[in-house]
């Protein structure tokens, strides 16, 4: 029988972890994001050396498994830092919060998507406009802030708003390594109470709602940003 | 002399597309460039304004010696300042209404005030005829419309040279006349001027000069009439005739 009653008891309890979800998702997507900067000025420049290095990187982080990325960085971090320590750096190994771990992971894992997009929302933008600009005398520079790059943020967001949305679900299984959150509480919950079915169907709702909120703001955003760049009205 | 173009070689992996290109254009003159697809007439235009570097090859422009093999970033940015360039296929920034597309060169090329650089690109409007659709964004005008703005974008930079690579065929065939026109106006008025085109009645009518390209080479070269009425080379010959119905 659906304990309905256990459900609704359940789910506050859910739901006061849920901003740790939100949390690590938020810092590790702004994180990844900056990084994601770096690999594709690497690799649209074709900086020599890095760029096959990054390219190759990328392409692990994108073909393997996040769990699998998660452990590594779960058990080889605290190895770097003891490696660092043995270097005379002063890092400490012991008592690393999960959540750094979680967040670095995280943000490696968020830096290559998040990269593969930009790039390829740059793509997308014709190139003779940027060949345009420079002939009437903007430096290169000034070419990419005023005409490519409006038109690449403009392109990036649906993009954008689906991995970050991805990177949302994928942190339900941080609880691997000890943090709490939402996937974590419902786990912890439905083994005290014996009752699987209503806590992890309030997990889901909860997960559903935040999802939905998410990516209404990136479609607003999306709008906002279209009509600013391209004025062609779109509407919700 | 305002602009000196001497042996400039380009290739792309082993296609040879520029095969030694000398070519003078003086003050004033407007020189029209023909021949066949493929033959290495963007390619030229785009060496020209640094779109594509050169492996060898100079220029003399405005008394100044360019190694276009290896400028520097100060003399690429000087050269562009002093020539503009109108493309086939418009090139207009997406992102921007037609006046700002227009403005935006003066703005950030040559350091004119907002509101100076706004009011140069209304009066570059006004003079095409398209004043009322400053307002309009690209994708919002048809064809002949933008190439008209990308002119102005160019011309109102008062260039010394301006460079156009077919400016006209991208365009529906009852819009190419308009374009036509607002160019023979900038010849009339002096203005120097490049023109790689398949428009031979342009050639003929408006061009002082006309180079006859053909395989990465300048295969004959002279005044518009002499080339078209008295074609020295079987290649040139061979080329009008094959698109007499065009004139
Ligand atoms: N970026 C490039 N990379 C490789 N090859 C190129 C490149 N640009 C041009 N080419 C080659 O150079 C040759 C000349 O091209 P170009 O565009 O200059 O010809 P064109 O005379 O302008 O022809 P059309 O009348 O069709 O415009 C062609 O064989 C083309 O394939
Ligand atoms: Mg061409």
């Amino acid at each position: 029988m659906f304990d309905s009653n256990f459900a609704l008891g359940s789910f506050p309890k859910i739901l006061a972890v849920a901003p740790t979800t939100i949390y690590l998702a938020i810092v590790a997507t702004v994180i990844g994001f900056l990084i994601a900067v770096l690999i594709v000025i690497v690799r649209e420049r074709q900086i020599k050396i890095l760029n096959p290095i990054v390219a190759t990187l990328v392409s692990f982080i994108r073909g393997t498994p996040i769990i699998v990325q998660m452990y590594v960085v779960y058990y080889g971090l605290p190895q770097l830092l003891v490696a660092l320590k043995g270097m005379g750096f002063n890092t400490d190994p012991n008592g690393l919060p999960a959540m750094v771990i979680a967040i670095s992971a995280y943000s490696l894992n968020a830096s290559a998507n998040i990269s593969e997009s930009i790039r390829s929302a740059y793509h997308s933008v014709d190139h003779r406009q940027y060949e345009a600009a420079v002939t009437v005398g903007m430096k290169p520079s000034r070419a990419m802030t005023r005409i490519v790059i409006p038109q690449l943020i403009a392109n990036f967001i649906p993009n954008f708003s689906n991995l970050f949305l991805d990177l949302i679900k994928d942190t339900a299984i941080v609880y691997n390594i000890g943090i709490v959150e939402i996937m974590a509480e419902a786990n912890i919950i439905s083994s005290i109470g014996f009752k699987y079915i209503e806590t992890y169907l309030d997990a889901l709702v909860i997960y559903i709602v935040i999802c939905w909120i998410f990516a209404k703001l990136f479609q607003i955003g999306e709008i906002i940003a279209r009509n600013h760049v391209f004025h062609t009205q779109k509407t919700i | 002399m305002l602009l000196e173009l001497k042996n400039i070689k380009k290739q792309f992996k082993n296609n040879h597309v520029l095969k030694g290109i000398d070519l003078s254009v003086e003050k004033g003159e407007v020189i029209a460039i023909i021949g066949p697809s493929g033959s290495g007439k963007t390619t030229l235009l785009r060496n020209i304004n640094f779109l594509e570097t050169a492996d060898s090859g100079s220029m003399l422009f405005r008394e100044q010696q360019i190694d276009l093999a290896k400028p520097t970033k100060k003399q690429i940015l000087w050269a562009r300042r002093h020539m503009a360039m109108v493309f086939q296929n418009y090139n207009l920034f997406k992102n921007k209404t037609a006046l700002k597309n227009i403005s935006e060169g003066l703005v950030f090329g040559q350091n004119k005030s907002k509101t100076e650089a706004d009011e140069l690109a209304c009066q570059a409007l006004d003079q095409v005829g398209l004043l009322g659709k400053k307002d309009f964004y690209p994708s919002q005008l048809s064809g002949g419309q933008q190439q008209r703005i990308g002119i102005a974008r160019a011309t109102v930079l008062n260039p010394d040279i301006v460079l156009f690579d077919e400016p006209t065929s991208a365009l529906d065939p009852e819009l190419v006349g308009t374009v036509l026109h607002d160019m023979k106006t900038l010849a009339d008025k002096g203005q120097t001027m490049i023109v790689v085109t398949h428009q031979m009645s342009f050639a003929r009518n408006v061009a002082s000069r006309v180079a006859f390209f053909s395989d990465g080479e300048i295969l004959e070269e002279g005044r518009s009439d002499e080339i078209f009425d008295h074609p020295q080379h079987e290649r040139t010959q061979q080329f009008l005739s094959a698109i007499a119905e065009d004139y």
